[in-house]
């Protein structure tokens, strides 16, 4: 074990973390900001493998990767007008149970317009070669993904932290009635968050299409390890999002190198230590 | 508190006659349907138990029933304990379990409770799915039934064992309904509603949520118990947690807090999923658009909504019939 191996699984970590990212900060923001429990967050970022490998096929890889999320946030979209608008008022358990509903439906849509098969889908032919640095070889592409999801952080941490809207947005995960009472539209507001969200989920979606293979079970696969990552973070704020993220995908990939007996028990006995500890997260968003 | 009114007395009666004609009267696949039936039924009225009376939503009551089977399985199988004896220490631990689990998580609420639990069941399905002593990815297999020739009957044959779990589930639910009408689960109601009004009456609210839980945790033990018996065979899929996703499915279709609800859930849920698979592959879509109309119409259930539309008016009637009957008979004794 040198420092290659070292450097070789922290970026395996590292991928895995900006992946799981790029998915929980949708959940965690539409959570800490209308307290919406979207359990089919994951079925949406199936979708946006699907879409992705279905464009990069007919259009090349970069169709595909800016198409798709826009493809994924019009599926949001509907279902936000059909379903989750009238379900705002409901408590969490229908919300659960209403996108839980979701999950079947979806999973088996995807199916009857795809079929049982995985699809493939390759990376773009400029990424996919490897990189050497550091005394190790590197896949470009998973390099690719890394950038891609700190990117995407540093654009939402300078939305959030900077801009107005980024303001509004804070203060109606804050206080949702004092902020309405200050003029500020929280139903739209929500509304734009919620389709940042599904296109993240989508974009996720996609950019994970040429590394796993595209199932119809992806989406359900994913969903419990974005909620391990929003509740150890706290739910609501992008910081607990960024910690959940790393925190999960470091255990993760570290446990499955080091103890491959205990990797998988060992990230559930962090989360249940953290729910007994901090019940509410590690950064959540309200005090 | 639960209570029984004319209509879920009427369901009860129904029920069970339908078991039982079902029983003696089908084949070899409807006594397997009917076995899978009761088996659900018992892991939802455990279930119903805790989310329906307690507020407390579990997504882990799939791995409490795993646990029930694979502690059977090993204690009957490896460590050559008698099957009476492994049913009851099966049953034992997983109430000791789940009463862990329910002290753990008693402080959290809402989404946190729920996220709480999926974890623990999550660990309990990774830790069987990777420990060797389990078998792993292949499962245990040549688990036995109990052995009742002694009284001249021999469950290996599908019909008495499917008699066998509808005596087991006349006893949970009596179990069940005992426990919710004891101060235990008075206390637990108010809980539900005030646990801080039930804080300052003096009342340890995280032991009643953990007592509570642990009763419920012996029942999901031994519907996995019975699930083993059942397929004689075992595999970590038992605890995944769709499998308590489906569960509480199955709760809300049925009508949560009710008890008898879950029951005409269960009973409804296996029918259709047995009559939709046998028609298209595509059984998740079907679910998936019930359970999203069932919740959108925010009716309880089916059960529930046959409740709320006939239940207080039946109740009624048969008051006014029998203060009917005493006013003839105090006119009579005039």
């Amino acid at each position: 074990m040198d420092l290659g191996f070292w450097t070789l699984q922290a970026l395996n970590a590292l991928q895995l973390s900006m992946l799981l990212f790029l998915l929980s900060i949708g959940l965690t923001v539409i959570f800490g900001l209308m307290h919406f429990v979207n359990l089919a967050h994951g079925s949406l970022y199936a979708l946006g493998a699907y879409f992705g490998a279905s464009l990069a096929a007919a259009g090349g890889y970069w169709t595909g990767f800016f198409l798709a999320p826009v493809a994924v946030m019009a599926v949001g979209l509907v279902l936000y007008t059909l379903l989750i608008r009238r379900m705002r008022k409901s408590g969490p358990m229908a919300q659960v149970l209403v996108t839980f509903g979701l999950i079947f439906a979806l999973l088996d849509l995807t199916r009857i317009v795809w079929g049982d098969l995985g699809l493939p889908m390759n990376a773009p032919d400029i990424l996919s070669g490897r990189v050497a640095f550091l005394g190790i070889e590197y896949p470009a592409y998973r390099l690719f993904v890394v950038a891609l999801g700190l990117g995407v952080f540093a654009a939402l941490a300078y939305v959030l932290s900077r801009t107005q809207i980024g303001a509004m947005i804070r203060a109606g995960v804050d206080n949702d009635a004092m902020a309405a009472c200050l003029g500020i539209n929280v139903e739209r507001l929500f509304f734009i968050v919620f389709c940042v969200g599904c296109a993240l989920a989508g974009l996720a979606g996609t950019v994970a299409a040429p590394l796993l293979s595209v199932t119809p079970d992806m989406g359900l696969h994913i969903l419990i390890p974005t909620l391990i990552v929003i509740v150890i973070g706290g739910l609501g704020s992008l910081k607990g999002a960024i910690a959940g993220s790393l925190i999960y995908g470091f255990v993760q990939t570290f446990g499955a190198v080091l103890a491959p007996q205990l990797a998988s028990m060992l990230i559930y006995g962090l989360l249940a230590a953290v729910l007994v500890i901090k019940p509410a997260g590690l950064f959540p968003a309200k005090g | 508190m639960f209570r029984h009114n004319t209509l879920r007395y009427g369901a009860l009666v129904l029920l069970a006659a339908g078991a039982l004609a079902h029983a003696f009267t089908a084949g070899y696949f409807g006594l397997e349907i009917l076995t899978e039936i009761l088996i659900l039924a018992i892991l939802v009225l455990a279930l119903d138990m805790v989310a329906g009376f307690g507020g407390m939503v579990s997504l882990c009551h799939g791995a409490l029933m795993g646990v029930g089977a694979y502690a059977f399985a090993l204690l009957s199988t490896k460590a050559g304990i008698s099957v009476p004896l492994s049913m009851v220490a099966a049953v034992a631990i997983t109430g000791a379990g789940a009463w862990v689990i329910g002290t753990v998580c008693a402080r959290s609420h809402g989404i946190y409770f729920i996220m709480a639990t999926l974890a623990f069941g999550q660990m309990a399905y990774s830790y069987v799915f990777e420990a060797p002593i389990f078998g792993g990815d292949d499962g245990l297999g040549g688990i036995s039934r109990p052995d009742l020739s002694l009284v001249g009957i021999d469950l290996d044959d599908s019909r008495s064992f499917a008699l066998f779990c509808l005596a087991a589930l006349a006893l949970v639910y009596g179990a069940a309904v005992i426990t919710l009408r004891s101060g235990l689960g008075r206390s637990l109601s108010g809980v539900m509603h005030n646990a801080q009004r039930m804080r300052a009456l003096g009342l340890t609210v995280w032991r009643v949520k953990a007592d509570v839980f642990g009763v419920s945790g012996m029942i999901a033990g031994l519907a996995g118990v019975l699930a083993a018996q059942h397929s004689m065979y075992i595999s970590p899929g038992l605890l995944n947690w769709t499998v308590s996703g489906e569960a509480l499915v199955v709760v809300i279709l049925g009508g949560l807090g009710t008890l008898v609800g879950p029951l005409v859930g269960a009973a409804a849920f296996v029918v259709l999923k047995h009559e939709v698979s046998a028609l298209t592959s595509y059984w998740h879509l079907v679910v998936g658009g019930i359970l999203i109309a069932v919740v959108l119409s925010r009716a309880n259930g089916i059960f529930g909504w046959v409740e709320a539309r006939w239940g207080a008016k039946l109740d009624r009637r048969l008051a006014d019939t029998t203060r009917g009957t005493e006013a003839q008979e105090v006119t009579g004794d005039a």
